[in-house]
């Protein structure tokens, strides 16, 4: 049984595609990781599904429905925590919950979602006066109303600080393991790898890549990069014979070797030791990093902020 | 169907808004002034009272205009622009919950705001004049119900067509113009610009029918003419204007036209609008 079902989805804002001939199939059970730096299309996927926007082109099904036939009875089983949403009518935070187990006939107690979410001495105070976090608290506890067969977050960890994060990935690891699909998206790799049996990535509108974390770590290979502070300038060494050295560059003291197979780190230490002065070493494995990188575009800007936004 | 959750939310919501209480005593207090200053020239008790929700019913014809607007102009398009319509459309509610839901909200709001400016000129007007002519007050109400009802639709449906405060505030204000005031001010009235077309521009023979007949598309005038039916006769005003004093009025400008009138700006207003929320990327 399918969860999501996208075919040829195609989604044009005039004459910007924000999403591009998308086939994309999620299975009930699975937790996917949504991937792709901002403005990638992630959203506008997630608004396609929810029947919040029409696409220009293609179908979408959620829960073996199509999502623009019977959206309500899609809504009643999926939890949904969208991004750009706002509290802005005066009601408390235990009010917003109550009206949204209402709604779905749920019944649900207010106060333990609350709790589960760490809201439970803000309760009675105004969802508007709540900060950012709070608010994507209160709006992640909505998402968990009435156990839905399928989450569907939106950029979950939004506002939130990292015991916030910690507990949205219990929470979601808990949900997974009682059989619910979970349909994530982020821009923050780390984030996906924690908890994603499997990862779609997003660039420009199109999906670049659908793997497993262990799959996509693969096919990135055993990319590392070494780091080799000398004594002195490290010229004239000629690393780049060695086997499985894909390129050096040196900046001041260092060295900096990028190998295509780890096995060539040693030799690498060897062949340089042997000719210089090595004062320290230091070896990184940013293969999903780089792939990451590699796939939505590398030095990109827009990319650059998927290392640097801290959250 | 989840057209009553929707409602019951924005309902406790606007009820815990400050600004509409002001508004509601700001309204209460302006017609029990009129109801305590106002006195009939050589009338009756009941005849004064009578005249007093005649003459409440020319303020009205420009206030609740305002007030249905003002209550109703941001229902969808705040919750577009806030963001609060991906909680609305992320639980199991339709667009059409949505939106009947918003517009029973408001309704009710304003409702409450007519019955309440009635209830405090009715209570001024019988403590003054020790009568009460039940049946026309509660005529007028309905027809000052039915008339601000007409721009609650309007406006809800205006809102519902656009996705931001700026162009609700643009489209309320716009009505406000193009329904009620370009019927009143003296100058530049629709009844002045259809004249001008139709006898200067396509040189046709004066017609005051059908200046007329242009003219009753406003709800205002139609309100107008609705208030004939509700009074008794020697209260009954012209509204539009004719040949000569013996000259009858053709049956579709009678006053019972007034709430055909009423019935298409409460369903054409609303059908368009939801036609375009139910098309829109949210």
């Amino acid at each position: 049984m399918t969860a999501i079902q996208t075919d040829g989805l195609t989604k044009r804002f005039d004459d910007v595609v924000a999403v591009d001939d998308l086939d994309l199939t999620i299975e009930e059970g699975e937790v996917f990781g949504f991937l792709g730096p901002n403005g990638a299309g992630k959203s506008t996927t997630i608004n396609l599904l929810l029947d919040f926007i029409r696409p220009s082109e293609g179908s979408v099904e959620v829960l073996g429905r199509d999502a623009q036939t019977n959206p309500e009875a899609i809504r009643e089983r999926v939890g949904v925590l969208p991004e750009g949403y706002g509290f802005d009518d005066p009601l408390t935070g235990r009010e917003y919950l109550s009206w949204a187990i209402r709604t779905k006939r749920a019944d649900d107690d207010p106060d333990e979602l609350l709790e589960l979410v760490g809201l439970a001495d803000a309760a009675d105070r105004l969802a508007g006066d709540y900060s950012k976090g709070m608010q994507q608290r209160l709006a992640f506890a909505i998402a968990l109303v009435d156990d839905p067969d399928l989450l569907i977050l939106d950029e979950p960890s939004t506002g939130l600080d990292p015991n916030g994060i910690q507990q949205l990935r219990d929470i979601v690891r808990e949900r997974a393991a009682g059989g619910t699909t979970v349909f994530f998206s982020s821009h923050i790799l780390s984030e996906v790898e924690a908890v994603s049996d499997r990862v779609g990535v997003m660039n420009e509108g199109e999906l670049v890549a659908v793997d497993s974390i262990e799959g996509l770590r693969e096919s990135a290979g055993g990319h590392a990069t070494l780091h080799l502070d000398c004594a002195g300038p490290p010229t004239g060494l000629e690393v780049e014979s060695l086997s499985g050295v894909a390129g050096t560059s040196i900046e001041d003291h260092t060295l900096v070797v990028d190998c295509t197979d780890p096995a060539a780190k040693v030799d690498v230490v060897t062949h340089v030791a042997a000719r210089a002065t090595v004062t320290d070493i230091r070896s990184e494995t940013v293969s999903l990093e780089t792939l990451f990188n590699d796939l939505t575009g590398g030095g990109r800007d827009e990319a650059r902020a998927v290392e640097e936004v801290p959250q | 169907m989840t057209l009553r959750d929707v409602t019951r939310k924005d309902f406790t919501a606007a009820r815990r808004s400050r600004g509409l209480w002001a508004v509601a005593t700001a309204l209460g207090v302006l017609t029990t002034f009129i109801a305590f200053g106002f006195s009939g020239y050589r009338l009756g008790p009941e005849e004064t009272v009578i005249q007093l929700f005649r003459t409440m019913g020319g303020v009205f014809g420009l206030l609740l205009p305002i007030v249905a607007l003002v209550a109703s102009y941001m229902a969808i398009a705040g919750e577009r622009e806030s963001g609060g319509v991906k909680f609305l459309l992320g639980l199991p509610n339709s667009r059409r919950d949505v939106f009947l839901g918003k517009l029973v909200s408001r309704l009710a709001v304003v409702t409450a705001g007519i019955a309440f400016m009635f209830a405090t000129a009715t209570a001024m007007a019988v403590a003054r004049n020790g009568a009460l002519p039940l049946g026309v007050v509660a005529g007028m109400f309905v027809v000052s119900w039915l008339y601000a009802a007409v721009f609650v639709a309007v406006a809800v449906s205006l809102s519902a067509a656009v996705a931001e405060r700026s162009r609700a505030i643009a489209a309320a204000v716009g009505s406000y113009f193009g329904l009620v005031l370009l019927y009143v001010i003296p100058g530049v009235s629709v009844a002045l610009l259809v004249r001008f077309v139709h006898q200067t521009l396509l040189g046709f023979e004066p017609n005051l029918d059908l200046y007329n007949a242009v003219l009753y598309t406003s709800p205002l005038i139609a309100y107008r003419k609705a208030m004939n039916l509700v009074v008794p006769d020697q209260f009954e005003r012209q509204v539009l204007q004719r040949a000569s004093e013996s000259d009858t009025l053709p049956a579709y400008l009678g006053d019972e036209v007034s709430l055909l009138v009423f019935a298409v700006w409460l369903a054409v207003p609303l059908a368009l609008g939801y036609w375009r929320f139910e098309g829109a990327d949210l």
